[in-house]
């Protein structure tokens, strides 16, 4: 059973909490807060510089070619074995892939693989919206890559990108 | 012949005014879901329904569509029979309510169906037992509640349905005991000589009224506490706590029963801002003479709808917001505060009024 004073204090609290709550859902109800929704189709997250997208391979704008060397360290490296490398051997002097697909569909982004990329020519790009209707649409090849990676950013920004690898690994 | 063809006319405006009311009734819920979704969002800082039709304003109407289109399930187990009219005993009531409800000077739906003509609107009283009807006809729906988690055989429902049950039942008593009051004061059951009294400027709403002591303030707080009971808004709404029952008594309910249901609810807050500004707010007179008071005729009528319809969309903002601000009560806190507060408080406060009525006022 409870003491008198506290049933009191209860009854009077209540006259006193009640108006306090309602008070506070009116001011987040008025302009002072403003909404945090974001209308997403329309409003693009702005994504942060280290954002993990779909890999891909960027182009350099001084040949107009992926600067990869199909070397395979990234299908090694992929923990799901989605990537597949050609050789081109047609050139000796210049290797580079006859053939190159990620099966998006079964990628964890992990990143791993522009990590052993000896040329940095692999990086994780910053397209998330991939939905297909089909499951061979999720197979990106060469060309796809390419034209998602677009052109490879300036020397510094590749440097900085390496660097903070760097700082990364060491750490 | 003549005595024929007059009973057809007769009829026929009935009916015509029953589907009046019905279309407002489906209008008004369609709104105030929606105004709902959007108070409570924009409380939680967030946007609302914003993509169906201009603004989202179509969002309620969509759903509304695809409750119709859904499939009827009856679960096995269940009464079919009871299951199928338990929504039909909820929706009646809450319709069956809006007969009294004075929504203009001359225009409660029982006025208009004795009208003759237009210069007659406002001139006929209304039905002379306003209130007790009210009160007697809004505690039916709670059959319907009983039925249908009676008839689900799910003890979610019915779990839900005697919480409804023991929670309906003790918070009538408040209700009519705050709704005696204004009827005391004013010496009439009847909603529009209620009203009229409450005539001039705001001072002389009931709310602010002070010739039965504090007795009529009192009975508001009481009306707004209980009312929100009845209509099981959230600090309330224990007989459909999701969160520890699914959903109450209409947890088998689905497709266009559900939507009954649904109805009924949102028709039930509607009343009750109806009721409150009835009783309370001065009804369906302007706040302040010059806003329509000095008219007269078909001219105030119109305006007296504007004023009562502006003043029951007030307070159905004010039971939103209430609602998305106060958490659920226990069940036993719910039955403690009509059982050893509201029930004594208003038999005290009755007394109160009694005694300022039969003593003080002036005669």
């Amino acid at each position: 059973m409870k003491n008198k004073t506290v049933i009191i204090k209860d009854i009077i609290n209540s006259f006193v909490s009640i108006p306090k709550g309602l008070w506070i859902t009116l001011v987040n109800w008025s302009i002072a807060r403003p909404c945090v929704t974001e209308l997403y189709p329309e409003q693009k997250r702005q994504l942060p510089q280290n954002y993990r997208g779909i890999p891909v391979l960027p182009v350099d704008p001084k040949t107009g070619k992926s600067r990869c060397i199909a070397c395979g360290a990234c299908a090694r490296m992929c923990p799901e074995h989605i990537i597949t490398v050609e050789i081109d051997k047609s050139d000796p002097k210049d290797r580079k892939p006859s053939e190159f697909s990620i099966d998006i569909s079964r990628c964890m982004w992990c990143g791993l693989c522009t990590e052993a990329c000896p040329v940095n020519c692999l990086v994780m790009g910053k397209d998330f919206e991939l939905a297909t209707y089909t499951r061979e649409g999720m197979i990106y090849n060469l060309e796809d890559l390419m034209r998602l990676g677009g052109e490879f950013p300036a020397e510094e920004v590749v440097e900085e990108i390496a660097e903070e690898k760097k700082e990364e690994s060491e750490s | 012949m003549d005595q024929l063809i007059q009973l057809a006319i007769e009829l026929v405006k009935i009916v015509v005014i029953a589907v009046v009311v019905l279309v407002f009734m489906m209008v008004a819920v369609l709104y105030m879901v929606l105004k709902l979704r959007w108070v409570i969002a924009r409380i939680q800082s967030r946007l609302g329904p914003n993509r169906t039709g201009p603004w989202g304003v179509l969002q309620t109407v969509a759903d509304a569509l695809k409750l119709l289109q859904k499939e009827d399930i009856i679960p096995c187990g269940a009464d079919k029979w009871l299951f199928t009219i338990a929504p039909a005993l909820v929706f009646i009531p809450a319709y069956l309510v809006y007969v009294v409800i004075p929504f203009g000077r001359g225009m409660a739906p029982s006025q208009l169906a004795m009208t003759h003509s237009l210069g007659e609107i406002g001139k006929l009283p209304g039905l002379s037992i306003g209130v007790m009807y009210l009160s007697a006809i809004s505690s039916i729906g709670v059959i319907g509640i009983v039925v249908a988690g009676w008839a689900s055989n799910n003890k979610w429902s019915l779990l839900g349905a005697f919480r409804g049950a023991s929670q309906l039942i003790a918070y009538e008593v408040p209700i009519i005991l705050a709704m005696v009051v204004p009827v005391l004061v004013s010496g009439s059951m009847d909603l529009s000589a209620i009203v009229d009294k409450q005539a001039g400027g705001f001072w002389h709403w009931n709310l602010f009224q002070l010739q039965a002591g504090p007795a009529l303030p009192i009975a508001f707080l009481m009306l707004i506490i209980a009312g929100l009971a009845e209509i099981n808004v959230t600090p309330f709404d224990i007989m459909e706590a999701e969160s520890e029952l699914v959903a109450g008594f209409n947890t088998e309910y689905s497709g266009m029963k559900f939507a009954l249901f649904f109805l009924a609810e949102f028709a039930a807050a509607f009343t009750l801002a109806a009721i409150i500004t009835t009783l309370f707010l001065g009804g369906y007179n302007p706040p302040l003479a010059f806003l329509g008071g000095q008219l007269s005729g078909l001219a105030f009528s119109a305006v007296s709808l504007f004023w009562f319809l502006a003043k029951c969309w007030v307070l159905v903002i004010f039971i939103m917001w209430v609602r998305s601000t106060l958490p659920r009560v226990r069940v036993d806190q719910l039955m403690n505060l009509a059982w050893k507060a509201l029930i004594p408080v208003g038999l005290v406060n009755l007394l109160l009024a009694g005694a300022y009525v039969t003593f003080w006022m002036a005669k």
